[in-house]
């Protein structure tokens, strides 16, 4: 069992499905599964443990024997493209001709293989995707050794379990593998496995950043212990993991914190063995950091000025030409209210009748039936230039310029079409994609007062 | 030349004449001798060189900034882009899967960035060894499209360039190019490329020799290095543009195939970072690793295109103040577009110059010394023509020399020189104390002049300064300043200038006659600020030596004492904080101070175009409703024009109007029924609208039922025609109505 020891080394926690797997696919006499499924959360090790494993089993046989294709369905937007890409690996004569052009030429290239003992596995990444192809692709894949004739395993790995691979034509049961999330213990001893890397990484940086007292300091690092950096990680858990689970979100933070947690101790301001003042120093940063957990800046710089999160921040941030401020907060004017409300609000001599009529109707309404709340409804190209000039003080011509500002903001996602995107003119409908609070923040730049257009605030 | 000066308003197309760029080498052949032969003659004007003399030194002058704003930070991207693909550098070692990216903040104007991710292609291919491909949203409707054009891009541009070629190499590269054909690309076709190209060992051995591997020296890690060496950077200029389901899928095959190919992507994000985390789930970008970058935004940029070119004392083209405010209006309103505005402001020139060859006077003080020589008859005449030149004979009190300067061209060209003189320094002193004044009420409380120079500049050409009352507000805040603020303010002014003149001024021609305009100025300026600074400061001891009472000897003796202008200022203000009480006499001196700058510097030097020196004109662009019409486009004012008033472009005898919503037979039939339905409201009806057509058309009288087919069909043509241009449209509510879609 040495393949199953070397991937253990490398990926610890998985002792028991490595054996399941390699019990499967081992390379005595017996025929191989028909197929495998493997499924498991996102960073359960999948991809990775399978990819190795393979690698592995391939280096300790000949390539003759044993003969591995490793294949991502996500680039198979043809299954034209899966067929030759399994194909070529599979048969390596000169791979770069392969030409396969639908199941039945795929299935009769791998009949052609036929040899006595020559093993075959495919693995298929992102198999979810095999459901999107066409209807006989799946049942046929998972028949595969049957319909070649070849000693042939096909392993599906996904984050689905099987149920959701049921389709019309039924499909054969294959075997199924889980890949369960990590736990708590077992996160912080994968994590723990990768000290050496973390330490590497301290020094590659400090490297790269040319520090002085370099030498010195690299001999600090070298002399962090395993329990040290495993003291680390249990105070970098506490903080993280009730946020995250995600295996390699964990891995890349706790490398970079580490640095962090390190800072001090390389400046001489603490000593390594002061646990809690370490912790003081690095419980800020470690908070911070927390927020930017799943959002991956990597920056090179520590800059936490990034996380604009909040919309404010965005609409102050964002800058756009004045009449597209407009044109924007005429659209959100137009979404917002319905289109009955218009002439009460932008014609100046509209009845008063109406108005004391609109007020009751507005009292009778729910508050949940406020509009903002309701969400966007769509307005034609005409009403949003007719709302445009409505609000708009100045006089300005219908030009290209004020058109192609209307396209601008389609493309930058502010405003989204709902119909008659293909040619635009008077009569295709939009709508609005921006919140409240961003047109708002807009409208106090240009010095525009939008509650005051807006039926909810009257 | 004279055969492109026409009465109609038509627009003529100099081809290749107005830009340098190369056409397309099919264009080339295809340009027929008219146009060739009118690139000819115009070409030999002198205002056409003069035009391209300056337009070059302009354009490289802009080039310059631009490539220098970005440098920073495109500094920093190939930095990272670089960092990322040395193995064991970063914090996603060992993972396979996670893809670098870097987003590029841009800012709103998408087609302007695109030069702008041209450099950063260009600099990191100077920097490091990558292929770049840039990918754009109309390339990648579908994945496979995507997929397609990405992998065509990488293996065509290395292509392109190819790598110090030997001859097996390019019999490798033609196998290649025989075989690429668009729909064959993939991702496989993309990893035997990189294979065979830049991973000897992976390969069979005839192609092993090309390339140079001369990584092995450098780290111990080389085998690792050299696999890593050649990074494949995807570019994405607008990001917001992808299908996000297509940009998921994309980068999870990248992010499937990093293990074999050193991926890095570049987004242009035109808003913000979120719109990044709004497109991808987290289950794409945990496969990303992020890091974000900012540029400068536009209006910054153009701002300082603005100050630093286009406002530069260097040139002799001005815009006058409406046509500079137009143009920014444009881009602060519309469009951010650099672009657009460089273009429009070109526009300009080209205008301006082929006014005539008068108008090849228009450059630098030496350069138009030696024009006038050349100037004929005729430009001489152009020249008496100008607005300006009238005030200028009318101020002649010589009855003989009137009648020469009119009169005889040699007397005139004997004149010019000093003429075109005063016009130049004129210019020049307005832009020197344009700076002081941008100081002086730049920062002041809601800026009634404006915060920006080009404000204030086009502020002050098109109005006189000392009438408005925005200049009397700013007037008042100044004099109601605390000393030390007043003081401070007014010396930082006179030092930003002083900088100026040296930065800016020093080098150019008629430098000596301005400086010492300017300086003799400042120096009045700064015994007076002085004043203000001893004001109140009598009653008190004379205990500081430096400063003896109020003599006029005290600014000859601080002006020797303080060598520096820091000197000088820091003295000031310490003196001001002393004594700070507020006295009638300071007062007093302020408003002196005051009013020398309003009549020496502003009147004087910041005058409107209209008291500027006579010939004005001829450095001065300012027909702005040439260049609205031509640079703004309104297709809808057009249409309706052409429809309402063909007379207006066909320029044909028939269809005059008296007034404009007059309906003659002679009219094109589309322009009939066109201004027939401006008559009707929402909903039209087919047959009134047939018959009221028949009754402008057909002039027999006709009561008769029997509408000749000839007139129904010219109707439903022009119906038909209407309908293709958007007017209106059948509707489906109502029979034998047309719905009409323009209000
Ligand atoms: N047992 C383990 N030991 C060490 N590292 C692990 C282990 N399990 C997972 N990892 C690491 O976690 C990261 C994510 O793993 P991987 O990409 O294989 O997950 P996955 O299940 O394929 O996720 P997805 O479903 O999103 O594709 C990898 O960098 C891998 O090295
Ligand atoms: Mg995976």
């Amino acid at each position: 069992m040495d393949v199953c020891k070397t991937i253990t080394e490398k990926f610890p926690c998985r002792k028991k499905i490595v054996k399941e797997l390699i019990n499967l696919i081992s390379y005595d006499e017996e025929m191989f599964p028909n197929a495998i499924h493997i499924h498991g959360h996102t960073g359960t090790g999948k991809t990775t443990i399978i990819k190795h494993l393979l690698k592995e089993s391939v280096r300790r046989n000949n390539e003759n024997v044993f003969n591995v294709a490793f294949v991502n369905c996500v680039e198979s937007y043809s299954s034209r493209i899966l067929f030759e890409n399994i194909a070529e690996t599979l048969c390596s004569e000169n791979a770069e001709e392969v030409k396969v052009e639908n199941l039945k030429d795929f299935v009769e290239r791998l009949r052609q293989l036929k040899t006595e003992d020559t093993r075959y596995i495919i693995a298929l990444d992102n198999a979810e995707r095999l459901r999107d192809m066409e209807a006989n692709v799946l049942p046929s894949i998972l028949r595969l050794q049957e319909l070649s004739g070849l000693n042939l395993c096909v392993i599906l790995i996904t984050q689905l379990p099987l149920e959701k691979f049921y389709c019309k034509t039924s499909i054969d049961e294959p075997i199924i593998v889980y890949f369960p999330q990590y736990t708590k213990s077992e996160t912080l001893k994968i994590l723990s496995a990768d000290f050496k890397n973390a330490q590497n990484l301290l020094i590659s940086q400090l490297q790269r950043n040319k520090t002085e007292n370099l030498e010195q300091k690299i001999d600090v690092i070298n002399t962090v212990s395993r329990d040290f950096f495993n003291n680390y990680l249990n105070l970098f858990l506490g903080v993280f993991y009730k946020a995250c689970r995600d295996l390699s979100e964990l891995k890349i933070t706790a490398r970079k914190c580490f640095t962090y947690y390190m800072t001090p101790i390389l400046e001489g301001n603490v000593d390594m063995s002061d646990v809690s003042r370490l912790w003081r120093c690095v419980a800020g940063q470690l908070r911070t950091a927390l927020m930017q957990v799943y959002i991956r800046n990597g920056q090179p710089k520590s800059g936490a000025e990034l996380n604009d999160k909040d919309s404010v921040k965005i609409a102050q941030s964002l800058e756009l030409p004045y009449y597209g401020k407009y044109l924007l907060i005429a659209a959100f004017i137009a979404s917002y209210n319905s289109s009955k409300e218009d002439k009460r609000l932008f014609v100046k001599n509209h009845g008063k009748r109406r108005k004391r009529m609109q007020a009751v109707n507005a009292k009778a309404k729910v508050a949940e039936k406020m509009s903002t709340y309701i969400g966007p409804k769509s307005f034609s190209v005409d009403r949003l230039l007719a709302i445009f000039y409505a609000i708009l003080e100045e006089k300005v011509g219908l030009t290209c310029n004020l058109l192609s500002q209307i396209s601008t903001l389609v493309n930058l996602k502010l405003l989204s079409f709902v119909s008659g995107e293909n040619s635009m003119d008077g009569t295709s409908r939009l709508q609005c994609t921006v919140g409240l609070e961003f047109i708002v923040c807009i409208s106090q730049v240009v010095g525009f007062n939008v509650r005051q257009y807006l039926c909810d605030f009257n | 030349m004279d055969s492109t000066i026409s009465v109609s308003k038509g627009c003529f197309v100099f081809k290749g004449a107005a830009e340098g760029k190369k056409g397309g080498a099919i264009k080339r052949k295809l340009k027929d001798d008219n146009a060739t032969n009118l690139q000819t003659q115009i070409s030999k004007q002198p205002f056409y060189s003069t035009y391209t003399d300056t337009w070059r030194s302009l354009e490289i002058h802009i080039d310059q900034l631009q490539s220098q704003s970005y440098t920073k930070t495109l500094e920093d991207v190939v930095q990272y882009v670089e960092n990322e693909c040395i193995v064991g550098n970063t914090d996603t070692y060992d993972m396979e899967e996670i893809v670098p990216a870097a987003a590029l903040l841009t800012g709103v104007n998408q087609p302007d960035h695109l030069e702008q991710f041209a450099t950063l292609t260009q600099r990191i291919l100077e920097k490091m060894s990558a292929s770049v491909c840039m990918l754009q949203s109309r390339d990648c409707s579908t994945l496979k499209s995507a997929v397609e054009t990405m992998v065509y891009n990488f293996i065509e541009c290395a292509q392109e360039r190819p790598p110090q070629s030997d001859l097996e190499d390019e019999d490798t590269e033609k196998r290649e190019r025989k075989r690429l054909r668009r729909t064959q690309c993939n991702m496989r076709q993309l990893v035997h490329w990189y294979r065979r190209k830049y991973i000897k060992p992976y390969h069979n051995k005839d192609n092993e020799d090309d390339g140079v591997d001369d990584e092995e020296e450098h780290s111990p890690h080389a085998k690792q290095r050299t696999k890593r060496s050649h990074a494949l950077v995807v570019i994405l200029p607008d990001f917001e543009c992808f299908n996000t389901t297509i940009l998921q899928d994309l980068i999870l095959i990248l992010s499937a195939y990093y293990a074999h190919l050193p991926f890095v992507l570049i987004f242009g994000v035109a808003t913000s970072v979120s719109a990044v985390h709004n497109a991808l789930p987290y289950h794409v970008t945990s496969k990303v690793k992020l890091c974000v970058f900012k540029t400068q935004t536009a209006p910054v940029c153009l701002n300082e295109i603005l100050e630093r070119v286009i406002l530069s004392p260097k040139y002799a083209f001005h815009l006058s103040g409406k046509a500079f405010k137009f143009l920014t209006h444009i881009f602060l309103y519309y469009d951010f577009s650099i672009h657009g505005f460089i273009q429009g402001y070109k526009y300009c020139l080209m205008e301006h110059f082929f006014q005539g060859n008068a108008y090849a006077l228009c450059s630098n003080y030496t350069a138009s010394l030696n024009q006038i020589k050349n100037l004929s008859h005729e430009d001489v005449e152009c020249i008496r023509r100008l607005l300006s030149f009238r005030p200028y004979v009318e101020s002649i009190n010589d009855c003989k020399r009137i009648i020469a300067i009119l009169t005889d061209d040699n007397y005139l060209k004997k004149k010019l020189p000093q003429l075109l003189r005063d016009c130049h320094i004129h210019f020049m002193l307005l832009r020197i104390f344009l700076e002081f004044l941008t100081v002086l009420t730049g920062d002041l409380p809601k800026c009634p002049l404006g915060k920006q120079r080009r404000e204030l500049y086009s502020f002050c050409l098109s109005k006189e300064l000392r009438d408005q009352p925005e200049f009397k507000e700013c007037w008042q805040m100044l004099s109601f300043m605390s000393k030390d603020e007043f003081v401070s303010k007014v010396s930082k002014a006179i030092s930003v200038t002083e900088d100026f003149l040296h930065s800016e001024i020093v080098d150019l021609e008629l430098a000596e006659d301005c400086m010492t305009t300017v300086n003799e100025k400042l120096q009045a300026l700064k015994d007076l600020l002085t004043k203000v600074v001893m004001s109140g400061m009598d009653e008190k001891s004379p205990t500081n030596s430096t400063a003896a009472p109020s003599t006029p000897a005290t600014p000859e003796a601080n002006k020797q004492k303080f060598t520096s202008r820091q000197d000088l200022k820091e003295h000031l203000l310490q003196m001001s904080k002393q004594h700070n009480k507020p006295s009638s006499e300071y007062a007093q001196s302020v408003a002196q101070t005051l009013l020398y700058i309003q009549n020496e510097i502003i009147i004087k030097y910041m005058a409107p175009l209209t008291r500027s020196p006579p010939l004005h004109e001829l450095f001065v662009y300012s027909d702005v409703s040439t260049v609205r019409r031509h640079i703004i486009g309104a297709p809808r004012a057009a249409l309706h024009m052409a429809l309402n008033n063909p007379h207006y472009y066909l320029q044909c005898k028939c269809c005059q109007l008296s007034e404009s919503n007059q309906l003659l037979a002679t009219l094109p039939d589309l322009s009939v029924a066109y201004k027939l339905h401006l008559e009707c409201g929402r909903m039209i009806n087919l047959f009134d609208w047939l018959q009221a057509f028949r009754s402008v058309v057909d002039d027999i009288d006709n009561e008769q039922e029997q509408v000749d087919p000839q007139i129904q069909a010219r109707f439903t043509r022009a119906v038909a025609e209407l309908q293709f241009l958007g007017y209106i449209k059948m509707s489906k509510r109502k029979t034998d109505h047309a719905t009409r879609l323009t209000w």
